[in-house]
């Protein structure tokens, strides 16, 4: 089954203008799940609201595992990633410092692993983690792991790689096209759907290519000026007038 | 010739070690971990006084004084750092130098507990024999030694990291499930109650605290060493004091032969180099003469 959350009443709200309503809505009860709308319907937001990054006005996240409710609503962005709900980056983003070899062994390192007074066993913990890197590096088709991440394409693919080796229960994927080549795209979200058949991850997508949302996902959710206005299969959605009309109409009737 | 056993050079290089350390210090706090702290005299200078007026107007046993004078820097420097800890860096910078500030007019102002500008006197070396300045400067070395090859350890484990990374993206290091609010708490209280043990150190090198030790010229001497040595290598403030406060301190001072109506030109001139050099390193070698140099086609 699998983790789900569960979103009720929620609110946000920028200087009078509301972002998000969402009287109630459960995300991730299906492997690959797409959220989809307008620019400015509050995709992003919504995201943020869910790992932590800004808070609500009012409402509350859950999330929903073996039975137990985890209220997460408030709590700090590492402790919700630590929980396993992480979220991949819309912008770029990387440590210009760290090689890419060193961005994934930061992502390795547990809790256990960080402290002012581990000075020793660095060698242990690039053994034990040596494979795993190994595996994603050809996965990813990275030149050179001890390298930086140089192009927009291998820093957002990085930024998705440093999620996945996090062993997230729930990834929270925000645009991940935008920047990569199309047959990029296809080996990342093979790769992504691999991963989460192996580890019982859930995934959410939101994207504005509607092929992808269409080909990966079993589930859409379409969000429209803050609110979520429709569920259903891929098929129920594309079919659907409501979101033609919003959303579809201009570049795809 | 080159003796060390002269008290006066042992006093120079004691010093100039003294430097060496604060300035890796600082590399750990700002080169590594990104936190821009402008008070390290008052770390510094809150260890060396409390050590010196728990031993002196006190008289607590000396072990015992050091030991409690850097308990209190480290009480301090975490509750200065629980408001630090997630203002951005302007905030940092301007809270840390006020601390600073307000070190130096506490010890000229309580006269009651520091002599004020009188000066508090005289701290003896841990060893009153003939030989106590050597063998402190020889601790003094050990320390900062400890220091530096604890400095280059840590940054190639995961906590080397998690630092780099919350210096160089702090959002994103939090996406990815570190705290670093508390890491950042850590490693700023060990850093300071260090600089505070360093201060504890000096005192009986100086032996006479007041409050001109104090000032915001070593604040800023160790801030220059480790920009022009570089902020992110672990030698760089060991290469920093080496290029700036020894060759003005020490080489200079014991080995030129200056006139005595010039003396005082030498201050002012060594603050005038200081100040060119610092412009020339953030110039030509933004991150120093150990750092990679600029970055073809970057910024």
């Amino acid at each position: 089954m699998g983790d789900t959350i569960e979103v009720n009443g929620l609110r946000k709200s920028y200087g009078g203008r509301v972002v998000n309503e969402i009287p109630r809505l459960t995300l991730s009860e299906h492997r690959i799940e797409g959220l989809i709308g307008p620019n400015g319907a509050g995709k992003t937001t919504l995201m943020s609201l869910i790992t932590g990054r800004i808070r609500p006005d009012t409402g509350s996240v859950r999330l929903l595992r073996d039975g137990a409710a985890i209220e997460i609503t408030g709590m700090s962005l590492n402790r919700v990633a630590r929980l396993g709900v992480v979220r991949t980056n819309q912008k770029i983003q990387d440590f210009e410092s760290l090689t890419i070899e060193d961005s994934m062994l930061l992502s390795l390192a547990t809790d256990r692993d960080e402290g002012p007074g581990r000075l020793f066993g660095e060698r242990d913990f690039r053994e034990r983690c040596d494979p795993i890197i190994a595996d994603y590096v050809a996965a990813m088709k990275f030149a050179d792991r001890s390298a930086h991440a140089l192009s927009a394409g291998e820093k957002k693919l990085l930024d998705i790689v440093r999620c996945l080796l996090l062993e997230p229960k729930i990834l929270l994927m925000d645009e991940p096209t935008v920047g990569l080549p199309t047959e990029q795209t296809d080996e990342v979200m093979a790769l992504v759907s691999r991963v989460a058949e192996r580890q019982d991850m859930k995934v959410v997508i939101i994207e504005h290519d509607l092929d992808l949302i269409w080909k990966v996902c079993e589930h859409v959710h379409f969000m429209a000026d803050g609110q979520i206005l429709l569920h259903g299969t891929p098929e129920e959605v594309r079919t659907n007038r409501l979101v033609r009309d919003k959303y579809m109409g201009e570049s795809h009737a | 010739m080159f003796d060390l056993l002269t008290s006066y050079t042992l006093f120079s290089l004691s010093t100039v070690m003294g430097f060496v350390a604060l300035a890796t210090l600082l590399h750990l706090q700002f080169g590594l971990a990104g936190i821009v702290n402008f008070g390290v005299v008052g770390f510094w200078g809150l260890g060396m006084y409390a050590f010196g007026v728990l031993l002196i107007q006190f008289e607590v046993p000396y072990p015992l004084a050091m030991l409690l004078a850097v308990a209190i820097v480290a009480a301090v420097s975490l509750l200065i750092g629980w408001v630090i800890v997630d203002l951005n860096d302007q905030a940092v910078l301007v809270a840390t130098l006020a601390f600073g500030t307000i070190v130096t007019s506490l010890v000229t102002t309580e006269k009651w507990l520091t002599e004020g500008v009188v000066g508090l006197g005289s701290v003896p070396y841990p060893v009153e024999t003939g030989d106590g300045a050597l063998w402190q400067f020889v601790v003094l070395t050990a320390v900062t030694a400890a220091i530096v090859i604890y400095a280059a350890r840590i940054a190639k484990t995961p906590y080397g990291r998690l630092l780099a990374a919350k210096r160089d993206n702090e959002p994103l290091a939090r996406g990815l499930g570190k705290n670093t609010s508390r890491h950042k708490l850590t490693i700023f209280v060990i850093t300071c109650a260090l600089m505070g043990f360093v201060g504890t150190l000096s005192a009986p090198v100086h032996r006479f605290l007041t409050p001109d030790l104090i000032g915001p010229g070593v604040t800023f001497s160790a801030w220059i060493a480790l920009i022009v040595g570089g902020k992110r290598h672990p030698l760089g403030g060991v290469l920093g004091v080496a290029l700036t406060i020894f060759v003005f301190d020490f080489v200079i001072e014991t080995y030129v032969p200056v006139p005595s109506e010039h003396a005082a030109t030498v201050t002012v001139i060594k603050t005038i180099v200081y100040g060119v050099t610092l412009i020339v390193a953030l110039m030509f070698r933004p991150l120093g003469l150990l750092g990679p140099g600029r970055k073809r086609g970057s910024r």
